[in-house]
């Protein structure tokens, strides 16, 4: 007979639905019409005879092959930048050191997408490199190693955070102690500082090549012209462009989630295995050495790398906002706010593309927020049998690339035999955002959590606490800081997302993201740059300024 | 058998637990009447806390059937959550919510039992001066020393009037003169209360001080269940008197010469009628003779001074295995000073030889 035992949380039940419906829907969708290709017309006819053909189509092979190059090269770049900035970050005193962390997290926070037409505007012939210095550099732009260029000034921060922090943990807590029994400070850095940060490196190569293949903004500006097709955009063609190809797009997302989830697996592996970076340990400032006759090459290199990855970009964004017409060039006649009276006075649906964007943006940040608190507790806290398979959702997102969960959600909700569906309303962007913005509030709850004693709710039970009112008095006021950071930045990243809304946003709905695109496409590149700016301001100023309100600058990565 | 749980405040009827394959509780029958304190006593991982949180319904047996106030709570058809007991608690690591200030945490059972306004403020100051602690009500519990966080704590637990207060622990992080001052205070409080308690520690001292009832745990059963007096002059095993730290547990054998131990004879002694038994050899059970004149001989180890006379450790010379007892000397000896141990019979307590009696 089966015992009578607490019954379920209802935290635990509410986690668990919301983890069906955001995550496995979309994934379970996935895995079903890459077997039955039929399956869009009701029918589970013909298993697998979709897959093997496509698994063995070269143009498949190039695309994986495409995706993987642009992966490594952008994280073998990534890599070449940002660990000399770290080390001398981390081990001298660099002057303004603060100063360039808030440069190098700007770049991040900024779209690539955006960024992206920052660098067109300027390296395109008659873009403003010619139009200063009499030449164009469009061939290296819209190429594999310009492709690569410009993710990487997107990406590089993740290695730079990750690493100065590492080196400057282990420097101080290790490498000293070596000292102290007869190390020189070389021969601590070779024998304890840098085996010590290797795994923390690994980790954020891996996080930069999972972010690299999934990247769609900077493959389709650039790409198309170079003729370089990454999965990610055959994917996308595959689902926008006639002839609609749905179990094509399956099958290459489930290459893709393949790819991405070994990524994270490796890395989470890694972290796991050998992890030094001591959580507890406070670098401290007053250990670092002064860089003697190397201060000044070295601040040319921060100074080199800041103006490419934040000084360019924005300064170009701004020029084009402010330019009445691209034709007139870089001329104080040409300068005018007509581009932003024109997004204010909204005569091109700019204002309503903002509403929708920055509404969806409030409403991913609580409904993520929220599951993920509640699915982090489900995990770490409750003893629920089957946790395991919450714990398995809430990673998958991880490895589930914003154009995967587009082409889930499509497949899930554009069944014919729906009685209703999401689809065609923004609430399947909503799905879209809270699906690909999920891993952020969990991995942030989740450290929560592990913090907080299991006493504390247990004390609030025997005190006369449901459940319910246990982790809404006691377990969410303790992880109210790290969830509030986390929901921040769901906010900022899903207001302007651009691959799930250009795939599934309804007709007739129009994001922040995709207003930009069209705009750029449609020519109209002075209000697109001015959105662009606009949002800028919107999703990247401000939550800087909260965070660093908050006091946590950097620990976003 | 309703019968059997009228008038008791807690009672427990064949406890099983077990986290997955490991039993942690095996067959556990404690009953207590109302107003009194059961001490659970128990070596490290012998299964206290998690018998006090089968009390509070933070876990649920496997088997077996606990009641409360003469209410079924945990039975194989029925389970009431912790909220719904009714208890006071104290955690062994305080578990104060850190952000809620001191009467923040004191006022939450009060909360949650709907008592608002002036009425919870009231009953709050009264906790809060009850354990001394009425100036720091707006302090944040981390801003607390160990003691005062141990007294909020205490606070919290009586607030709102439980019948029945379960403590795990509640002094083992302290310092061992803190420790003292608060077990006098905690008897005091559970008396003044008229509080029926179950005590878990690992502290026979504090054990036998506070309870009415000691239940000695050991490896997931009961071992001995007694008043504290009774515990110390007739310990049920040889177990319960090496936990509570009554003295030296011997093996002797037995031939037509009377006892022997280690191969050398000891004389008549009294005991059972047996070839072999174990005896309990207390402080009290030894008193020191010259060197060469009685059976049993030995070297001083160790000298302690305590109270008012000196511990001493003294290593038998007669044990092939490193055997130490405890005598008790008004004069501090020297270390590696030999001396004789001369036996007083009627003082020593008797047991059957163990099954897997060591080898010789
Ligand atoms: N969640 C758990 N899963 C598996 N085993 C557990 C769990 N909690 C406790 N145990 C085991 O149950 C046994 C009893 O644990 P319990 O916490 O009740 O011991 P205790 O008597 O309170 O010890 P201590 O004096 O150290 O607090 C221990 O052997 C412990 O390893
Ligand atoms: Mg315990």
């Amino acid at each position: 007979m089966a015992r009578a035992r607490e019954a379920v949380s209802p935290s635990v039940v509410i986690a668990a639905a919301g983890l069906v419906v955001v995550v496995a829907v979309p994934f379970l969708f996935i895995l079903l019409q890459a077997v039955f290709p039929h399956l869009g017309r009701g029918s589970l006819a013909a298993p697998f005879s979709a897959l093997a053909g496509a698994l063995g189509d070269p143009k498949l092979i190039g695309m994986t092959g495409n995706t993987l190059l642009l992966g490594l090269l952008v994280v073998v770049l990534s890599a070449l930048i940002a660990v000399p900035l770290a080390v001398a970050r981390a081990l001298f005193r660099v002057p303004g050191a603060v100063i360039w962390d808030v440069l190098f997290l700007i770049p991040f926070m900024i779209p690539p997408y955006i960024a992206v037409l920052g660098w067109i505007m300027t390296l395109q012939p008659r873009g403003y490199l010619e139009q200063l210095a009499g030449f164009d550099l469009a061939a290296f732009l819209f190429s594999v190693p310009g492709i690569v260029f410009v993710m990487t000034l997107n990406t590089f921060p993740v290695v730079y955070f990750a690493v100065s922090r590492t080196v400057e943990t282990v420097g101080s807590r290790y490498a000293d102690v070596a000292r102290v029994f007869g190390a020189s400070p070389l021969r601590a850095f070779w024998r304890v500082t840098l085996p010590l940060s290797t795994p923390g490196l690994a980790a954020s190569l891996l996080l930069v090549f999972a972010m690299s293949i999934e990247e769609y903004g900077t493959p389709a500006a650039l790409g198309r012209r170079a003729g370089f097709d990454v999965l990610v955009t055959a994917i996308d063609l595959r689902v926008s462009d006639w002839p609609i190809d749905l179990p094509g797009a399956a099958i290459l997302s489930l290459v893709l989630v393949i790819l991405s989830f070994g990524a994270f697996l490796l890395q989470r592996w890694i972290l796991t295995r050998r992890s030094y970076e001591a959580t507890t340990g406070k670098p401290q400032d007053a250990a670092k050495r002064d860089l003697g006759v190397w201060k000044f090459p070295v601040l040319a290199l921060f100074a080199a790398v800041a103006v490419a990855a934040t000084g360019l970009p924005l300064l170009a964004i701004l020029a084009t906002a402010l330019s009445r017409t691209i034709s007139g060039g870089l001329t104080l006649a040409n300068l005018d706010l007509s581009n932003f009276s024109a997004i204010l006075g909204d005569t091109t649906g700019a204002l309503k593309a903002l509403g929708t964007s920055l509404s969806l943006g409030v409403a991913a940040a609580l409904v993520t927020g929220l599951l993920g608190a509640l699915s982090a507790y489900a995990v770490v806290k409750s003893k629920v049998r089957g946790r395991g398979v919450l714990d398995v959702l809430t990673i998958l997102p991880n490895a589930l690339p914003g154009i995967v969960v587009a082409v889930g959600l499509i497949l899930a909700w554009n069944q014919p035999w729906l009685p209703v569906t999401p689809y065609n309303t923004a609430l399947i962007l909503l799905l879209a955002y809270c699906c690909i913005l999920l891993p952020q509030p969990v991995r942030y709850a989740t450290a929560a959590f592990h913090q907080i004693g299991d006493n504390l709710e247990a004390a609030a039970r025997v005190f006369g606490a449901s459940p319910l009112v246990a982790f809404r008095r006691i377990l969410l006021p303790l992880i109210a800081p790290s969830l509030l950071a986390a929901m921040l930045l769901v906010f900022a990243v899903a207001t302007r997302e651009l691959v799930a809304s250009v795939v599934v946003a309804p007709v007739g709905v129009s994001t922040i993201s995709t207003y930009i695109w069209r705009q750029f496409e449609q020519g109209s590149v002075g209000l697109g740059m001015a959105m662009a700016f606009i949002t800028i301001l919107i999703t990247t100023a401000l939550p800087l300024i909260v965070l660093s309100l908050m006091g946590r600058r950097g620990n976003l990565l | 058998m309703t019968g059997d749980r009228a008038g008791n405040a807690i009672s427990a009827r064949q406890i099983y637990m077990a986290y997955g394959k490991t039993e942690v509780l095996r067959g556990i029958d404690v009953s207590m009447p109302q107003g009194q304190t059961l001490a659970l006593l128990g070596p490290s991982g012998c299964g206290k806390t998690t018998l006090l949180r089968l009390v509070a319904g933070l876990l649920s047996p496997t088997s077996g059937e606990i009641a409360i106030d003469g209410q079924m709570v945990a039975c194989p058809s029925l389970f009431v959550p912790p909220e719904k007991r009714g208890l006071g608690m104290v955690f062994q690591d305080y578990a104060l919510w850190p952000h809620l200030s001191v009467a923040g945490n004191v006022a939450f059972p009060l909360e949650m039992a709907g008592i608002n306004g002036a009425e919870r403020q009231a009953r709050v100051k009264a906790a809060l001066d009850r354990v001394g602690l009425s100036a720091m009500a707006d302090r944040s519990p981390s801003a607390l020393s160990g003691g005062q966080q141990q007294r909020v704590a205490i606070a919290r637990a009586i607030v709102a009037e439980p019948r029945i207060v379960l403590f795990d622990e509640p002094l083992s992080n302290l310092d061992r003169e803190l420790r003292e001052t608060m077990v006098a205070e905690l008897g005091a409080l559970i008396r003044g209360l008229g509080l029926t308690a179950i005590y878990v520690t690992h502290d026979q001292s504090e054990a036998l001080t506070l309870a009415d009832q000691v239940a000695v745990m050991e490896a997931g059963q009961i071992a001995q269940l007694a008043a504290p007096e009774d515990l110390v002059e007739h310990p049920a095993s040889p177990k319960v008197a090496e936990f509570l730290r009554l003295g030296a547990v011997l093996s002797l054998t037995r031939d037509t010469g009377g006892w022997s131990y280690g191969g050398h004879a000891l004389g008549p002694m009294g005991g059972p009628e047996a070839s072999a038994a174990e005896v309990l050899v207390t402080p009290r059970a030894l008193r020191i003779a010259d060197f060469g004149t009685t059976a049993l001989s030995g070297e001083v180890m160790a000298v302690q001074y305590r109270d008012t006379a000196y511990a001493v450790t003294v290593r038998l010379n007669q044990a092939a295995p490193a055997q130490t007892v405890q005598i008790s000397s008004d004069t501090r000896m020297r270390l590696g000073e030999r001396i004789g141990l001369e036996i007083v019979s009627d003082r020593l307590r008797w047991f059957p030889a163990r099954t897997q009696a060591p080898v010789h």
